[in-house]
């Protein structure tokens, strides 16, 4: 109960510090948080800008695309590597490589294949989002104690027995952690997607307000974006603990 | 026809490859072990103890001879007649002790109502009453040792084989586990092979004592224990008895220095 006292406290205090430093600059560049509310209103209000909705559905869409497709993947290209030891040796390291690389160098390449539709902002999200849900896959494989494998196979488990009863409750906890990191990056790589070049989606709507210098509204859907992401990772966290207490 | 006995180790060897070439772990061992007996294998180590148990239990697969267990030959883990307990507990961390207990029977089929019913049986004696519910991480080392005893225990197999599984615990733990087993063994009747490094606790415990030589292991000797239980360690018997084992193992124990050296 006092934590949340003082994170209300703290969050106070740093929009009070926020609107103080606004109000003594430029209006047209500085945006004070009492100026968002109304901002956010003309934005829903479409007056000058296309209209919010259809734009915020394509983006959820994409993400919940581009999440699937990294998940996906991430789960098939993990185990198959974990599970497959001579293939984890070869295309392992590679991985990790590609990984080191900042992901962002490729999306000129992916708007050139794909377009600037939805196609090349789904790619961008699986890209990010593909590597944590595959690390985590391949680190939770490696963690599994061997104790726990050698007592089930005692006790006549088969292959399959001993993934579903054994390796992936004793994976669970590590994996829950990267499937989060995962869809926090797809988000993150379907917006900047639409940030760096689109013609609709909620990034593009704010590249378009920044564009024209409007502000105020940029700054109210940066707020609107930022809020919806922390609620998101908020269930998020609150699921891996779950899984975290049950995994033990 | 003599009915079989339920374990014969008949001339088993076992090397493991490692990147310096292939280490020999195991050479021609052989023992039969006879209906009920206890018998200790004992050993420095890394002189192939656990090895030729896991032979035993089908874990590992011996490069030469063969194993029968009520006279057929080994094929790999059968739990229907051997179970086994390793030094580390191994308790599934996401399962209550009671969950962990019913593990094997749950591969076996058994439904849930009896699993529950034969792990509540053995959790009781064992001194764990009221720790059914829980989880591994909440239990002591010496009651998640009982835990992992009581899910081997819960197979029913007429064959438990113990790898050092006491081997974890503390001197005062391990003492009372000790006598603890004499126990379960009177009530329950089974074939026992222990794996230890521990004279007090061969002694203690066994009806026979094998003897291993430093690697590639091989049997040395093999003593009988005829002393009744329970067992005080300080009689002239065992007193005499440790001496005479002590001789050899530290003969063994210098041999297994020297080739790490």
């Amino acid at each position: 109960m006092r934590v949340w006292c003082w994170r209300a406290a703290v969050l106070l205090a740093a929009l009070l510090l926020w609107e103080g430093a606004a109000r003594m600059l430029n209006p047209i560049l500085y945006v004070g948080p009492s100026r968002l509310p109304s901002a956010l209103g003309r934005v829903l209000a479409t007056r000058d800008l296309p209209p919010l909705s259809g734009h915020v559905w394509l983006t959820l869409g994409e993400i919940t695309a581009a999440y699937a497709l990294a998940v996906a993947g991430g789960l098939w290209v993990g185990f198959l590597l974990g599970l497959r030891k001579t293939l984890g040796r070869i295309y392992e390291p590679l991985l990790a490589a590609l990984y080191a690389v900042p992901s962002v160098v490729w999306y000129p390449s992916l708007m050139l294949f794909l377009g600037l539709g939805p196609a090349s902002k789904i790619a961008f999200g699986v890209l990010l989002g593909f590597f944590p849900v595959t690390l985590s896959v391949l680190a939770g494989i490696r963690q599994v104690p061997d104790t726990l494998v050698v007592v089930a196979v005692s006790m006549g488990a088969g292959r399959w027995t001993l993934f579903r009863k054994v390796m992936l409750p004793a994976m669970a906890s590590t994996m829950v952690g990267g499937l989060r990191s995962g869809l926090a990056l797809s988000v993150v790589g379907v917006l900047v997607g639409e940030l760096l070049g689109a013609r609709a989606g909620l990034g593009y709507v704010i590249n378009y307000a920044y564009g024209l210098m409007m502000t105020a509204e940029y700054a109210a859907l940066v707020v609107l974006v930022a809020a919806a992401v922390l609620l998101l990772d908020g269930v998020g966290s609150v699921i891996e603990g779950r899984v975290k207490r049950w995994a033990g | 026809m003599t009915t079989p006995a339920p374990i014969s180790v008949e001339g088993v060897s076992k090397r493991y490859e490692t990147p310096s070439g292939p280490v020999p772990a195991v050479e021609g061992v052989s023992l039969t072990v006879r209906p009920r007996e206890f018998v200790s294998l004992l050993g420095p180590s890394g002189c192939g103890k656990s090895t030729v148990l896991g032979m035993i239990g089908g874990l590992v697969r011996p490069d030469s001879g063969r194993i029968l267990i009520d006279g057929e030959p080994v094929m790999g883990p059968n739990p229907k007649k051997v179970a086994l307990v390793f030094q580390d507990a191994g308790l599934f961390p996401w399962r209550t002790a009671l969950d962990n207990v019913g593990f094997g029977l749950e591969l076996l089929g058994v439904p849930t109502a009896r699993r529950r019913e034969i792990a509540l049986g053995l959790l009781e004696p064992m001194g764990l009453k009221g720790f059914e519910a829980k989880y591994p991480r909440e239990l002591s080392g010496g009651m998640r040792q009982r835990v992992a005893i009581a899910r081997a225990l819960a197979l029913d197999t007429p064959i438990l084989l113990m790898d050092e599984p006491f081997g974890a615990l503390d001197e005062q733990t391990r003492l009372l586990m000790g006598e603890w087993l004499v126990g379960v063994r009177r009530r329950t009747e089974r074939t026992i092979v222990f794996v230890t490094h521990s004279l007090h606790e061969a002694i203690a415990l066994s009806d026979r004592i094998a003897v291993m030589t430093a690697r590639p292991g091989r049997i040395k000797d093999v003593i009988e224990v005829p002393l009744p239980y329970p067992r005080a360690l300080d009689e002239t018997a065992a007193v005499d008895l440790h001496a005479k084992l002590w001789a050899q193992v530290r003969e063994e124990s210098l041999r297994a220095m020297e080739g790490q050296s």
